[in-house]
């Protein structure tokens, strides 16, 4: 009867690689080796779209399997195509450059106008090439590229280690713990999420020191902020937990002046969405997106998208593959299926 | 629930999987009577398993090494079907683990998904499914091994070697380690680094020959186990194939890198342990000292597994220079000869017959097509050379309507050699015979005016082709005889 039951909820993903992101300019969809701006510019994109890296004017695609990305400029659809190091599966922009997180070559790359710098040699022989080159050697298994106030921060998932990154040199580096399956950066802190251990970290940044651990769910897996974070009160994290079906919300933590400012001192407190014994979410869900008043949540074992809230969720769509859906600017969800981009709310 | 051990294995410079016998043929009419192919015990075995048990582990085991060891026998599509099934065991198992909130079961299972859709070549699915896996389990040494081999599948050997490096840092158990490190050296081989490749492989295999195997080395000869899998379940199955594997790794290298005695060794090794090895056989054929010695192992390796592909085209480059005579067993390697040979038609009704028996094998389907490319017909010239009769006797069904009718026009002169010539009454009875090798005969015997011998000069017409005993030969129309 297990096996039956098993087979009836079988369902297929996408086969084929696609990645939407919100940017300033509306909703940017790379598939099929194209990359295209909703309702404006489409132009040649990368053969398999692994992620996708928004700035403010520009967006960039990566292919990790090809070692590839392309930058688009979101006003013209202008396109620049760079080859990368080996496995870039992240990247962010700060100012004019893209940085890029090469996992398996180790190292993060700095993009100047289309000309990639890493391992201090440039590839291309552009003007730019003289800047001075980035070439920042990393610990094993760097898995996660997170900016703040200008600086970068890498985690590295075998060697549980965090990098420090300020003006393309590695300045500070903590051991925190490996395998990590999040890292999220809220105001001073950064958070690593720990599946087998459900626990989640946290790291003050200012003075790069492990400053707590708190346990969280059964087998926590994403972090989202919730809000909070304010003078006032405590930042709240949103934690995935696809083990207990459920979405955890907890306050994040706080400097002792925050605390004091506040007149106490929280800790940790993990509160369960729906009650102890509820499990809204059927197989649970792994990803969790928060952009202002929308939350949405996904299931990657089914490709399930939900929206929900603190008191209920709902299912957007199914069928959906695990970077195809972003939520908007305008507070809408959007998703790529069937060759069609979606945007719910909308459809009505 | 894990499989209890899993070794991820590629198949070697010449196919290494074990292969099959084929027997004599009874002729006339042709037809390939087969012995056990190598790997036929192999396969069986994994049939009887998936037959015996139903958990998740015994048939995902049995799918993969079923697909692996048709793969090895270029038995593509069934290959395939098998990889397919492996899917579809780990996408439930997948979702079934996911709703009983077992995520380590479902990290494993996601894993063996996408090694699944790595085997079908899917790469943006497996890719997905490999970070998805490691989102849960970076922390498991299987999981990168897993990762580091879908990758190698698909042709990304730098990411292969990476995710390896992430095994061996993880793995605690030494056969676990080895395992992991011939992840590692077989990523770093197609990386082109094979100094850190070969020092890894020479570490894998002195350990696994070391007092520290021991326990494990004697249950392998109590066992009497010989079989060789991708993915084995339990420490004495991935013991011997890990084992094979790692020795005809580190053989091919020492060959690569120009050291042949320490290649031999190693292949000598290989064959210690399972005599019917296809890989380590061409491996010493390549490394033979003499043409004898060397026509010997490629017929071993053939008998091993006459489907490889690699070794397939071995062979034919070691034709271009040997000319060995033809086996009279319905072989694949009768076929390349024949076809070194010029022999085309031969060559099709070998590979006709081997097809009815593998109508799935890639090998045979590739072999057929190439012996059908031949370059556009031309009709001999009236006094043929022996290559223009044999091209025409290997080709004839592809002549145009027009080369017929300027054929059925032309006569040809050559000098024959009669099989017999029967003289009586000052008349010569001839029926058949050749013309510079190439058979030819009439439609029945003929009666000549005069005494000839068998050597003789002949006029003729060419009617088509028929058989002569048990070889195509040319259906000739006699005009005239001259001593």
């Amino acid at each position: 009867m297990k096996r039956l039951f098993i087979a009836l909820v079988f369902c297929a993903l996408p086969s084929s690689a696609q990645v939407v992101t919100s940017t300033s300019r509306g909703v940017v969809i790379a598939h099929d080796g194209r990359v295209q701006l909703s309702g404006g510019w489409t132009a040649d994109g990368v053969e398999n779209a692994t992620a996708i890296v928004a700035g403010s004017d520009r967006v960039a695609v990566l292919d990790a399997l090809n070692n590839e990305a392309v930058i688009a400029d979101l006003a013209t659809g202008k396109t620049t195509r760079v080859q990368t190091a080996e496995t870039p599966i992240a990247g962010v922009f700060l100012g004019r450059d893209l940085y890029v997180l090469a996992r398996d070559a180790r190292v993060v790359q700095r993009v100047v106008q289309g000309v990639v710098h890493a391992s201090g040699v440039p590839l291309k022989d552009a003007p730019e090439a003289r800047t001075t080159p980035v070439s920042i050697p990393l610990d094993p298994d760097p898995a996660f590229l997170r900016e703040a106030n200008g600086k970068l921060y890498v985690y590295s998932r075998t060697a549980g280690t965090l990098q420090e990154i300020v003006n393309d040199r590695l300045v500070r580096r903590v051991r925190v713990a490996p395998f990590a399956s999040d890292f999220e950066i809220g105001g001073r802190t950064g958070y690593l999420v720990y599946p087998r251990e459900a626990r989640i970290r946290t790291i003050d940044l200012p003075s790069m020191k492990v400053t707590g651990a708190v346990a969280v769910g059964a087998v926590p897996v994403d972090l989202a902020f919730a809000g909070g974070g304010t003078a006032l009160t405590a930042r709240i994290l949103a934690v995935a937990d696809p083990s207990a079906k459920r979405i955890w919300f907890t306050e994040g933590t706080q400097s002792t002046i925050e605390a004091v400012a506040r007149g106490f001192v929280r800790g940790f407190l993990g509160l369960g969405l729906f009650g102890s014994r509820s499990s809204q979410f059927p197989t649970g869900v792994d990803r969790i997106v928060v952009r202002d008043k929308i939350w949405v949540a996904y299931d990657s074992s089914s490709g399930t998208l939900y929206r929900f809230t603190k008191s209920k969720s709902s299912v957007i769509a199914k069928g959906i593959a695990p970077q195809a859906f972003a939520v908007t600017s305008s507070g809408g969800v959007v998703y790529w299926k069937d060759g069609t981009l979606v945007a719910p709310g909308r459809e009505r | 629930m894990k499989l209890a051990l899993v070794l991820l294995l590629v198949s070697g410079a010449a196919g290494s999987q074990p292969a099959d016998v084929i027997q004599r043929a009874e002729s006339p009419p042709l037809h390939a009577a087969t012995n056990r192919i190598a790997s036929d015990f192999e396969i069986a075995q994994m049939e009887k398993q998936l037959a015996r048990s139903q958990t998740f582990e015994a048939q995902l085991s049995g799918r993969l090494n079923l697909g692996d060891l048709r793969a090895s026998r270029n038995e593509l599509s069934l290959a395939r079907a098998e990889y397919m099934k492996a899917y579809e065991i780990a996408a439930r198992e997948r979702l079934e683990a996911r709703r009983d909130s077992k995520l380590a079961r479902y990290a494993n299972a996601t894993s063996y998904a996408a090694l699944a859709q790595a085997k079908l070549g899917r790469d943006a699915r497996a890719f997905e499914l490999l970070e998805e896996a490691a989102r849960y389990a970076s922390d498991d040494a299987e999981t990168w091994n897993l990762y580091a081999s879908a990758m190698r599948i698909l042709g990304h050997p730098r990411k292969a070697a990476s995710a390896a490096r992430n095994a061996v840092a993880l793995a605690t158990k030494p056969l676990d380690i080895a395992i992991d490190q011939h992840a590692l050296a077989t990523a770093l081989i197609e990386s082109g680094e094979l100094d850190e490749a070969q020092r890894l492989l020479v570490t894998v295999t002195e350990s696994l020959r070391s007092s520290k195997f021991d326990a494990l080395k004697r249950e392998v000869a109590r066992g009497e186990s010989f079989e060789i899998y991708s993915s084995a379940r339990g420490d004495v199955a991935a013991y011997v194939s890990l084992l094979n594997r790692a020795q005809l790794r580190l053989a091919s290298l020492y060959e690569q890198r120009g050291d042949p005695d320490r290649a031999r060794t190693q292949y000598q090794r290989v064959l210690e342990a399972r005599s019917d090895d296809a890989a380590a056989l061409a491996g010493l054929a390549r490394l033979s000292r003499s043409d004898a010695e060397r026509e010997r192992h490629y017929t071993e390796a053939f008998d091993a597994n006459p489907f490889s592909m690699s070794l397939v085209r071995e062979y034919q480059r070691y034709l271009q220079s040997h000319k060995p005579s033809v086996p009279s067993a319905i072989t694949v390697q009768r076929a390349l000869i024949q076809l070194s040979r010029g022999e085309n038609r031969a060559a099709r009704e070998t590979l006709d017959a081997l097809l009815e028996k593998f109508p799935a094998n890639e090998t045979l389907r590739t072999l057929r097509r190439e012996a059908e490319q031949a370059p556009t017909v031309t009709l001999p010239r009236s006094n043929p050379t022996a290559a223009e009769l044999r091209r025409l006797l290997d080709d004839f069904e592809r002549l145009t309507p027009e080369q017929r009718a300027a054929l059925d026009r032309t006569t040809f002169t050559s000098n024959a050699v009669f099989a017999s010539a029967q003289v009586a009454n000052n008349q010569t009875t001839l029926e058949s015979g050749t013309i510079d090798g190439v058979p030819f005969r009439f439609s029945e015997p003929m009666i000549f005016a005069g005494t000839f011998t068998a050597n003789a000069r002949l006029t003729y017409r060419i009617l088509g082709v028929t058989r002569a005993g048990d070889t195509d030969a040319l259906l000739l129309e006699p005009l005239g005889v001259q001593p």
